[in-house]
């Protein structure tokens, strides 16, 4: 994190409303409506499933932050808002979007590195000629307009896990809740703060009883909770100020009561969650590999 | 390949002269086929979309022209430039040379000059108006034109006088452009007299941010081959891999100090002459003025010179004044955590004290606006072999003018 959010790019230049977005997006399938019916793809939030699985693997061999995988996922997002995705070769914008947000992150690996890994992974897609990887970037950087600081939620959680006096498995749990919202539209409609307080509502009022490693993402250990009524109650927990559910929750509704964090565009943000994990259930990575190829290899987007 | 303004970054340029906006329209409404975009990424059906980006970023483009060249350096050249409808309003456009067939990427120069100055906006730090590609696909920074030169030459040029309410004029728009990094959490770690910029009003502008980072996250590493060497700090000599805004104090301190004395305060050969050096004018870092200094990995003493006190500062800068003495001190603590903060440095009792700085139209100056071409063209000049093992830009004593 750099420079101050509420003068940043990102305040003033990339966040949407959901009318916006909705419209960014229609206008760039009535470009193309043929590409539209002749390839579809599945939800975007199983494509971003698909994608951000495809960076960890990129990232795997080297030793990348969480945050620059969070940054290169916002990057295809801003750049999908810009470009119709059935005109390019997404493996190399996300391989692109992952060299570039490393740079950006201050844990840049080399080009060649880069494009070696990908072209490992995607023998078909990424061709041995690195000078598309440059020049990919080029585009990214121009479509981004410049523009390329990324706030991040991670940074209010840690600040706030003392305030709150959160547990480990609380802030592990959130910390998760974030690497999830990366899947979703949230990181162009919502300011980080607001995702942070989502992610710490979550991580407290929907703890699993059965505390442990939840890995990278949060869905496995939330899906159930969260849709077997929790959600309900957490909002009604919300809007009871009175406080009759447990004490550690009572605390957290106090401090959102003190904070005015605006709680609608929280309780959005749980709503989406929530619609995430139910999505999640119909993902089949095989299914995206297989639609995307098709369309890379018939359109010839991999020259 | 089209840059599409997606809103600028200027106040002087976020109006759409109603010229473009037709011209848009026109091109919205019937996509030239001229689309010569060969991109690789974006391909098959012209697209009016495109059509449209590139016109837009045409319609930046065209807002300038180019003019003589003011320098070149070898990743990138400096140009003048002025606005198309205002050529009394001059720019400076930095044309990054996107290394021939795209074989490295852009350098982290460039993106870090690119990243921070889209973000960071105050008077002391030089204006990034736009960004624009050119047809060949380079990337064009448009920069606040700056044709007072830099603060270096000032300092070298013998026919210049100067006194200290001079010297408090330019030192306080030096604080106040690192405070303004520091309040957003970014470090410069370049601060040195000839990366200081002086607009036609005298102001100084802190410019060259190829080195610049963001605050790391605690425990998270940083290269200490930072900070041109006679300005570089004792920490990062010894090697300290995590540190904090204090680099950039330090720094700013030698800058008072050569201000005051004309020639640098400690001019090291090597690394290790560094070391020496400071340690003969402030005295040598050990456990008990700098509790930990001994675990830093390069950390190396024979001597031990004892601390210097109060004396030596009022001794050695006279033209400071007392109380200027005893800013430059609070500045060149060696312990960085002792050190005092950019905001410290603004509350110091000095700027109050008589003489009041200089006003900026009465500052001393020269004309000219070759060094400008010069200085912005070394701006990610110097910097890219070793990126990755070694980002510092080490001072050229050969070429050294």
């Amino acid at each position: 994190m750099a420079a101050n959010y509420w003068a940043s790019t990102q305040r003033r230049h990339w966040l949407f409303t959901r009318e916006k977005l909705a419209e960014v997006r229609d206008r760039l399938r009535d470009q193309d409506k043929a590409s539209h019916s002749q390839f579809p793809l599945p939800d975007q939030r199983l494509l971003n499933i698909y994608f951000n699985q495809q960076l960890i693997k990129l990232g795997k061999r080297m030793s990348t932050r969480q945050q620059a995988i969070a940054t290169a996922q916002v990057y295809l997002k801003r750049f999908y808002t810009k470009n119709e995705i059935r005109q390019t070769n997404p493996y190399l914008v996300l391989t692109t979007a992952f060299y570039l947000a490393c740079k950006m992150e201050e844990c840049p690996q080399h080009i060649r590195f880069v494009a070696g890994e990908a072209r490992g992974l995607y023998p078909e897609f990424i061709t041995p000629d690195v000078a598309k990887l440059g020049e990919c970037e080029f585009a990214l950087i121009s479509e981004m307009s410049s523009q390329l600081i990324v706030h991040h939620p991670y940074r209010t959680l840690s600040e706030l896990q003392n305030e709150l006096a959160l547990s480990s498995d609380e802030v592990a749990l959130a910390w998760s809740v974030i690497n999830d919202h990366y899947l979703t539209d949230l990181p162009l409609l919502h300011p980080p703060h607001i995702i942070a307080v989502m992610a710490i509502i979550v991580a407290v009022v929907f703890k699993p009883s059965h505390p442990g490693n939840f890995g990278n993402s949060a869905q496995s250990a939330l899906a159930g909770v969260m849709r077997d009524g929790g959600g309900m109650g957490m909002l009604a927990a919300l809007s009871d100020k009175s406080g009759s559910g447990p004490p550690r929750i009572q605390n957290l509704v106090q401090w959102l009561a003190e904070s005015e964090v605006d709680i609608k565009a929280v309780i959005e943000c749980t709503q989406e969650l929530l619609s995430l994990y139910e999505v999640w259930e119909q993902y089949n990575e095989k299914h995206c590999k297989e639609l995307i190829g098709r369309m890379v290899r018939t359109k010839n987007l991999d020259k | 390949m089209a840059l599409s303004p997606f809103g600028s970054r200027s106040p002087a340029v976020t109006v759409a002269s109603p010229n473009s906006a037709l011209r848009l329209k026109a091109a919205a409404a019937a996509p030239q086929n001229a689309s010569a975009s060969t991109s690789t990424i974006i391909r098959s059906d012209p697209n009016p979309e495109r059509e449209l980006a590139e016109q837009l970023n045409d319609d930046i483009r065209r807002k300038y022209v180019k003019g003589k060249k003011l320098g070149e350096g070898t990743y990138a050249i400096v140009y003048l430039g002025n606005y198309r409808d205002d050529p009394s309003s001059l720019v400076a456009i930095k044309k990054i040379k996107v290394n021939a067939e795209y074989k490295d990427g852009l350098t982290m120069d460039a993106i870090r000059e690119v990243k921070y100055l889209q973000e960071l906006s105050h008077r002391n730090i030089i204006a990034l108006h736009d960004v624009f590609s050119s047809k060949d696909q380079n990337l064009n920074l448009v920069l606040e034109f700056l044709p007072g030169g830099d603060l270096e030459m000032l300092i070298k040029d013998g026919d210049i006088h100067y006194g200290a309410a001079d010297i408090k004029a330019w030192m306080g728009m030096l604080a106040r452009g690192v405070w303004f990094c520091h309040e957003n959490f970014v470090l410069h770690r370049d601060i040195k007299p000839n990366n200081l910029l002086i607009g036609a009003d005298g102001e100084v502008k802190l410019a060259d941010f190829g080195l610049a980072r963001s605050f790391a996250d605690p425990y998270l590493n940083m290269t200490h081959q930072v900070i041109t060497r006679w300005y570089r700090p004792p920490e990062l000599l010894f090697g300290a891999r995590q540190y904090s805004g204090a680099v950039d104090v330090w720094s700013m301190g030698m800058v008072f100090a050569e201000l005051l004395l004309r020639v640098p305060l400690l001019a090291g050969m090597s690394d290790l002459d560094q070391i020496t050096k400071i340690c003969e004018a402030f005295g040598t870092p050990t456990e008990e003025n700098w509790p930990g200094v001994t675990q830093l990995p390069n950390y190396v003493t024979d001597k031990v010179v004892p601390l210097q006190g109060r004396d030596f500062f009022l001794r050695q800068f006279p033209t400071a004044g007392p109380v200027g003495a005893d800013l430059l001190m609070s500045m060149c603590v060696l312990d960085p955590r002792k050190r005092a903060t950019a905001l410290q440095v603004l509350q110091h009792r000095w700027w109050t004290t008589e003489p009041r700085p200089t006003n900026n139209e009465d500052l001393p100056r020269k004309s000219g606006t070759k060094k400008m071409g010069d200085d912005l063209a070394r701006v990610g000049g110097e910097t890219d072999e070793g990126l990755f093992k070694n980002a510092a830009r080490q001072l050229d004593f050969g070429g050294k003018k």
